[in-house]
């Protein structure tokens, strides 16, 4: 029923018009809502929980919580598909403590050398492309791609992984096969670096502001 | 500590947003976001910032059943919902009652269970509310800020108990929210402070993600949000 496409921009009038006839209850509204957004939001999903499964049954959550708050969408304030991706993006991430006892999904090979870094990263997105590889394609998201750019590469890949992946500190320490402090630390300055090259660029209010 | 301003929340926000904020850190997150502008402004902020990102995700069509589950979730619900508020004698009401539970059902009815019972008689919620740490209030407040609500299965009715007096001074109250997983929080009106309190309200549990205590002056809050430290939550399973 979903057009697999991506959801560019130009479509922010729409989606922001869907959801306000939404938030009245309007059902033919809901469903082309769901229609035009569906497969985007469960490739985020699946990114993060890669159970197809588990993957489907949290976005019908994701549809039911977008039906209940469709109401506090501020198109003022927020892009359509930044609220509609946050909703599935909390969604996944919540799922994941609850699967933490079984992280199949994090395949993390005994005696491969710490410079195999790069053959560990292909491997945790199998067919798909990678999380850098995905940096690189975030064609539409030109501002941040610009500034991650700027950053150094081991806070491009810590980032990469935490958002695409949904890793924790701790799981991307060991995938980079790094003291989790230093992990730590290359999110917090990738962070910073990356919050201010977007506030020069204009992509983002100042804090404060 | 200047938890909601400044530094500390904007990089709470930021691994919110970004996902490595986890576990207790990211439920107590959750819970704080609904009482506390400067950090939901923070978390837009980053939104704006990081989800962008999200744009380069391949698109993967979901199947039908996905689409099915949510309208029967969405909008069985809501005729349920219409058929047992719409005023009726009993039998009215248990006849897609039984229609839905089949032969078992029959075989109560001729044992004369259901004819005392025309509605099944389904468990209340319990939602456990605990201190919560973060609040600006004193240890030993926090300490007692222990509650259970019960909800009615049919989320008309709540009844809170505290499982202790609480120590709040004479010109202060204490304020029931319901809080919404987006959104600002709902009063549902003062709650005593060493006595169990009866809240009935439609729909109690539509579009609540948990409930709140809050410390208010005597009247309640002036301004309709949490004014006061929020020194209970309880989050009600998903």
């Amino acid at each position: 029923m979903a057009t697999p496409s991506p959801l560019p921009s130009s479509r922010s009038g729409e989606l922001a018009g869907l959801l306000t006839r939404v938030s009245l209850g309007d059902r033919a509204a809901f469903a082309t809502l769901y229609r035009l957004t569906s497969a985007h939001l469960l490739g985020v999903v699946l990114r993060i929980n890669s159970d197809r499964a588990q993957a489907e049954d949290l976005l019908q959550e994701v549809y039911v919580k977008i039906w209940g708050a469709a109401g506090s969408f501020d198109a003022q304030r927020a892009q359509p598909t930044t609220w509609l991706t946050s909703i599935a993006r909390h969604q996944a991430i919540d799922s994941l403590r609850r699967k933490k006892v079984e992280p199949h999904w994090v395949t993390t090979r005994a005696g491969a050398e710490p410079d195999d870094d790069d053959e560990l990263l292909d491997q945790l997105a199998s067919s798909d492309a990678g999380p850098m590889e995905l940096l690189g394609q975030a064609v539409q998201a030109r501002s941040v791609a610009i500034c991650m750019k700027g950053l150094t590469a081991e806070q491009q890949q810590t980032l990469a992984l935490a958002f695409y992946q949904g890793l924790s500190h701790s799981e991307v320490a060991d995938q980079l096969r790094q003291p989790l402090g230093t992990v730590k630390s290359w999110v917090r300055r990738g962070l910073l670096a990356l919050r201010s090259c977007l506030e020069r660029a204009g992509a983002i209010d100042p804090v404060g502001a | 500590m200047n938890y909601f301003h400044g530094p500390v929340a904007d990089r709470l926000a930021a691994e919110y947003v970004l996902g490595t904020l986890r576990g207790p850190a990211r439920r107590r997150f959750d819970a704080l976001l609904p009482a506390h502008p400067a950090l939901r402004a923070a978390v837009a902020r980053w939104q704006d910032a990081l989800l962008p990102l999200a744009a380069s995700v391949k698109p993967v069509p979901p199947s039908s059943r996905v689409w099915s589950g949510i309208e029967a979730r969405l909008f069985a619900e809501r005729q349920a919902a219409n058929a047992t508020a719409a005023p009726g004698r009993w039998w009215q009401r248990v006849l897609p009652w039984r229609a839905a539970t089949g032969l078992a059902t029959a075989a109560a009815l001729v044992l004369g269970v259901a004819l005392s019972l025309p509605q099944p008689a389904q468990p209340p919620v319990l939602i456990v509310m605990s201190p919560n740490d973060a609040a600006a209030a004193g240890p030993a407040l926090l300490a007692k800020a222990r509650f259970v609500a019960s909800v009615s299965a049919d989320g008309r009715g709540l009844v809170l108990k505290p499982l202790d007096a609480l120590p709040i001074d004479a010109d202060r109250a204490l304020e029931l929210w319901a809080v919404p997983p987006q959104g600002a929080p709902r009063s549902l009106g003062l709650v005593a402070k060493d006595a169990s309190t009866r809240v009935i309200r439609v729909e109690l549990l539509k579009n609540t993600a948990a409930f709140a205590v809050s410390v208010e002056p005597s009247g309640g809050s002036p301004t309709g949000a949490p004014t006061g430290p929020i020194i209970s939550v309880g989050k009600l399973e998903s």
